[in-house]
């Protein structure tokens, strides 16, 4: 109930923040070897169905939490699903043991941290956090 | 813990890996929690047609209910062990383990799995108790029929790129015991299978996803308890036939006792954001026993509006009846024997459309509230409409 309740607010945050249009930016470590990533390929690699950048290094997703304005703007945009289908999808492959969904880092500053300490790692965040600790190699307008 | 201690034989091999696996689990402390919950109820617009979908009651009951917790953890950089516990309603909710298994991630794209399996027989098979993962309450029953879900051994799955499409590949190994009820009369059949493989591939890009599987076993099932009239039951019937009549050939065709049997499985699966669809068809072929050769298939159609999902399916069985009278001379005398024969076998082959609309709504991320209406039109048993509901969660 408890959940239930969560799920509630913050689907009702979630309208309320939408409403602001900010720009989303797909991150990476400031040393990786490429300067843009195309929609197609960083879909693949938050729907498990990739596990390296095209240039062969090995990558590793990760989400911002539920309910985050980012994260369902980046879901609708890059993986082409809105919440319920993104988690859908996802546990079509959880309960098989053929794939772990990107994990939950938190909010943007969490996971600009995370991209900035971790060369392999790729996220998104709200375009106004972007600084020099992460590269944007996509932008969601 | 009782429901622990009261596991049968059956459950020995997966209960040993959850064992083995719990162990150094516990001192990892990195484990993940993950499950799914399905509360389900439903009732029959006529009590005095068939079953269907579980239900018989014209009054509404709440007796399709599914708690699963999946329980897994790194053993070491490239093993995995997970462990999925099912409790079902309609089992007075014993915990089972579907999956048991240790996972040995050999490449970047290929793993191989080795404990209890679920078997890759169908689109749906792997997330078969997961319906928030699928539109339906519960995948269409005329396809979805086999009772041999799992299967004790090991598989290789192994995901690529071919050109511009993504695939899967799954061969497995392996066998698996059983109690099923063939008739849908309450009786169960001890079943099993031996020397059981397939293999299982998908090619899909983006929004489109095409499957197809093939599978063969050696398959016992005990029919010699099932009823019938004159012999009392199939059993008789069968040891009449060998040692009254001197007709052994026929009793083994009626038997299923180390029959080599195969099933077939080719399907296709879309999801554009808008429109879903599915259609998929089966074949099993029964050797020489009395089990039909069962042709099956269905075609879904749905619409997402927002939040919510409309679909239709249309599901049909157009079994072939095996011909156990094989053989036997066509005379007078023989006649009743002949008749029996066929008789017995016409009551395996099933010839049924079904007519399915329903409707999905995503109540919040990860609950989805369904409802479905069936109109099932048996070509023997008469025709009954089913309304069901069901809650489903993952978490």
């Amino acid at each position: 109930m408890k959940k239930f309740i969560c799920a509630v607010a913050t689907t009702l945050t979630l309208g309320l923040a939408s409403a602001t249009w900010a720009e989303v930016a797909v991150i990476v470590h400031p040393s990786a070897g490429f300067d843009s990533l195309s929609e197609d390929d960083i879909s693949r690699l938050f729907l498990g169905k990739s596990k390296s950048f095209p240039a062969g290094a090995q990558a590793v997703p990760v989400n911002q939490n539920e309910g985050s304005a980012a994260r369902d703007k980046f879901n609708e945009a890059v993986c082409k699903k809105n919440a319920s289908q993104y988690k859908a999808y996802w546990s079509q492959l959880v309960f098989t043991g053929k794939g772990t969904p990107p994990k939950d880092a938190g909010d943007d500053a969490a996971v600009k941290a995370l991209v900035a300490a971790n060369p392999t790692m790729i996220g998104y965040i709200d375009a106004s956090a972007v600084d020099a600790s992460v590269k944007v190699v996509h932008k969601i307008p | 813990m009782n429901n622990i201690s009261s596991m049968r034989k059956k459950h020995s091999l997966a209960l040993a890996i959850t064992l083995c696996m719990a162990a150094p689990l516990a001192q990892a402390g990195d484990l993940n929690f993950s499950g799914f919950l399905s509360v389900g109820g439903g009732m029959v617009d006529d009590e005095n047609g068939p079953a269907y979908s579980g239900y018989d009651e014209e009054d509404l009951t709440f007796d399709n209910n599914l708690l699963g917790i999946q329980i897994s953890g790194n053993v070491s950089d490239k093993l995995t062990a997970t462990v999925q516990l099912t409790a079902r309603s309609e089992k007075d909710y014993e915990v089972d383990a579907e999956w048991a298994y240790l996972s040995w991630q050999a490449t970047e794209n290929s793993k191989i799995r080795a404990g209890r399996l679920r078997t890759p027989f169908y689109m749906f098979s792997d997330f078969l108790d997961v319906g928030y993962a699928y539109a339906w309450i519960s995948p269409p029953r005329e396809v979805y029929y086999l009772p041999f879900n799992n299967v004790n051994g090991v598989d290789f799955y192994t995901t690529n790129t071919l050109g511009i499409f993504d695939t899967t590949f799954q061969a497995y190994f392996g066998g698996f015991d059983d109690e099923l009820d063939l008739n849908n009369d309450g009786i169960l059949e001890e079943a099993k299978t031996r020397n059981q493989m397939g293999v299982a591939g998908t090619l899909g890009k983006d929004w489109w996803t095409l499957r197809a599987a093939y599978h063969k076993a050696d398959l016992w099932i005990d029919v010699t308890g099932i009823s019938m009239p004159v012999f009392g039951t199939l059993g008789n019937f069968a040891n009449a036939l060998t040692n009254t009549y001197n007709l052994p050939a026929n009793a083994n065709k009626l038997l299923v006792e180390e029959d080599s049997v195969t099933f077939a499985e080719v399907g296709l699966n879309i999801d554009t954001g808008r429109f879903v669809a599915a259609i998929e068809y089966v074949e099993f072929e029964p050797d020489d026993a009395l089990l039909s050769k069962n042709k099956r298939g269905y075609a879904m159609g749905g619409v997402r509006f927002g939040d919510w999902l409309v679909h239709l399916t249309a599901s049909q069985s157009k079994d072939d009846a095996s011909h156990p009278e094989a053989g036997i001379p066509v005379a007078p005398q023989t006649a009743p024997l002949i008749g029996a024969l066929q008789a017995v076998a016409a009551s395996q082959a099933i010839d049924r459309d079904v007519i399915s609309i329903g409707t999905r709504w995503d109540v919040t991320t990860g609950t989805a509230l369904k409802f479905q209406i069936d109109d099932v039109d048996d070509k023997n048993q008469g025709d009954q409409k089913v309304f069901s509901v069901a809650l489903q969660t993952v978490f």
